[in-house]
């Protein structure tokens, strides 16, 4: 995982939260879909047409392909800062 | 209980980008009351992003202008101003904004309000551009920039126009390597930009800066050149690149192969006007501006009494296009508010950095032929997953109308409201690369907010 971070100390927390049921560590202030980015899961969403795997594309709130599942409710993954002990399943049809 | 979510405010300001900050410090330091929401975790809008406390942040260079950037959020921190993050404005009607904060429905109360919501990345569709690891060249930057992530190992950086440049020094800066930068206008006509960074101190030294990292990146910008598709199993693996004429027209013939596991795609930036718009403000198509902008007259007043609108929703023009046309605004409010005048300086300065940036614009217009980019079975509106195919197919049937391509293929109803699609559709689905951009849709919710939200909205 710090091979995709910038270098140097994080003085951050670790959150851990559950990402399709695996756990994903994250530090304190990541959205969820650069924690997930950083843990090498680019794919957050399937498109309804062919479950084609769809990604982060603006990452500013715009787009609505990093749909995600946290604890039930649907999100955007760039706009949802994670949570210890988080839920997060991969979002479908937007 | 929906009664407790209501705050009153002299001024409510929509964004804290730079010309969100610059307004409601004046406003906040002449004694005005100033709320500012701003969907963002962090002040600063999309250029000055801030790293989560903590996080390492050596490595990133940041061009001189940054500077400004630092002392007004340390100014807007240090000021009586309430900034509310993380607040998802998702309707409005002049003097109330209503917007959704940590899960809970909110309304601000205010005379008046600026809307300063920005821009985002124009994007252009070609094959391969749904697979994960292509990203606007922004998200790219609000990757490095604002989290400490870095993207990728090999990357291509394609698009249009000054915000190319601030993505590949943040790629570099993060220790990835550019392996191409592509401009797809020729450098021709990127000179026509000359006159305007040449006639302002600034953006000449931000130009020689950038110029001098991506020496020092060994990145060469290749003019006239662009991304044809990308690949991948699952992602990116690999980018087809080639030339483009002096429309934007790929030159099939001199394709070739790169590889790369990550893509920035910038054409360009369209003005955030859906707020303004639901405020019922006018607006005008100024393609060399971005788009559709908000009209404002000399003191940045919209066409609704009560509405000011700032930065980039006026038209593209950066950071201090921004921050001068904020402090504007907020000496337009003041007049009213305690009947200070405006000093002269404040509109000189304004209309002189809006001039600056039109100038530099004109060289980045957007190239229609890179309409030709996209293949029939190449996805233009990416909610709905509507084809090239299909979309001509809608415009065939039922005619080439926004309203009836809509209609038809469903391309442009999904919950980014044609914000990614919208400026292409048109001319993609009709085959003719020249048509304008859609007028954005003011529809509510202006963001996704949760039902609960919408149900327990404070009535105002
Ligand atoms: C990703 C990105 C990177 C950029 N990098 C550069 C750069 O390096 N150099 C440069 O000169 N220019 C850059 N730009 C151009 C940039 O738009 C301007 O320089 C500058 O940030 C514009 O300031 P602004 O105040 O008009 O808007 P912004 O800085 O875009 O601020 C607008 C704010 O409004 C908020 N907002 C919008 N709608 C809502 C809503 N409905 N509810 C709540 N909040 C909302 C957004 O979260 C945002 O923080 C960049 C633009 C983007 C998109
Ligand atoms: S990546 Fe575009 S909304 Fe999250």
């Amino acid at each position: 995982m710090s091979a995709s971070r910038l270098p140097g100390a994080d003085a951050r927390p670790v959150v851990a939260f559950s990402f399709e049921g695996q756990r994903v560590e994250a530090r304190a202030g990541d959205t969820v879909a650069m924690a997930l980015w950083a843990a090498g899961q680019p794919a957050l969403r399937a498109s309804s047409r062919d479950g084609a795997p769809r990604g982060v594309l603006c990452n500013m709130g715009i787009c609505y392909e990093c749909l995600v599942v946290v604890d039930g409710d649907t999100v955007r993954g760039c706009m949802q800062v994670v949570r210890e002990g988080m839920d997060v399943r991969r979002g479908g049809k937007p | 209980m929906s009664g407790e979510r209501i705050v009153d405010a002299d001024v409510g300001v929509l964004g804290a980008g730079p010309g969100g900050m610059a307004a409601a410090k004046a406003l906040a330091a002449a004694g005005l009351c100033v709320v500012v929401l701003d969907e963002g975790h962090r002040a600063g809008g999309q250029i000055f992003r801030q790293l989560p406390p903590g996080a390492p942040h050596a490595a990133i260079a940041e061009p001189p202008s940054h500077a400004h950037g630092h002392a007004l959020i340390d100014g807007f921190g240090a000021s009586k101003v309430e900034l509310r993050s993380g607040a998802s404005v998702w309707d409005a009607k002049p003097g109330r904004l209503w917007f959704e904060q940590d899960g809970a429905s909110w309304l601000l109360r205010c005379k008046h309000i600026v809307l300063a919501p920005g821009a985002y990345d124009r994007c252009i569709p070609f094959p391969g551009w749904t697979l994960p690891g292509v990203l606007t060249a922004g998200a790219l930057q609000v990757m490095v920039r604002g989290f400490g992530v870095v993207p990728g190992k090999r990357a291509l950086v394609v698009g249009s126009g000054p915000l190319l440049l601030p993505t590949v020094t943040a790629l570099a800066s993060a220790g990835v390597e550019v392996v191409a930068a592509l401009e797809a206008s020729s450098r021709w006509r990127a000179l026509r930009a000359l006159p305007g960074v040449l006639g302002n101190g600034a953006r000449l030294r931000e130009a020689l800066w950038y110029g001098r990292k991506l020496l020092t990146a060994g990145v060469k910008l290749q003019w006239g050149w662009t991304v044809f598709g990308v690949e991948g199993d699952g992602r990116v693996q690999r980018a087809t690149i080639g030339k483009v004429d002096a429309d934007g027209r790929p030159r099939r013939e001199t394709a070739r192969t790169i590889e790369v596991d990550v893509v920035g795609a910038g054409f360009g930036l369209v003005p955030s006007i859906e707020a303004g718009l639901l405020l019922g403000c006018a607006s005008r198509l100024l393609p060399a501006r971005g788009g559709h902008c908000l009209v404002v007259d000399a003191e940045q007043r919209t066409s609704v009494a009560g509405v000011y609108a700032v930065g980039e929703a006026c038209g593209i023009g950066g950071a201090e296009v921004a921050m001068a046309e904020g402090e504007l605004a907020a000496a337009a409010i003041v007049r009213l508010a305690r009947g200070a005048p405006i000093a002269a300086g404040i509109a000189r300065k304004a209309a002189r950095e809006r001039k600056a940036a039109d100038a530099l614009l004109r060289a980045f217009a957007p190239l229609p032929g890179l309409h030709e980019l996209a293949q029939p079975e190449t996805i233009v509106c990416r909610c709905e997953d509507v084809t090239l195919a299909r979309a001509k197919a809608a415009a065939a049937l039922h005619g080439g109308s926004h309203r009836a391509i809509k209609i038809g293929c469903r391309a442009g109803m999904g919950p980014c409201q044609a914000r990614i699609c919208g400026p292409s559709l048109q001319a993609l689905a009709c085959g003719r690369p020249e048509l304008p951009m859609d007028l954005p849709v003011a529809q509510t919710p202006l963001k996704a907010v949760r039902s609960e939200t919408i149900l327990n909205a404070p009535e105002g």
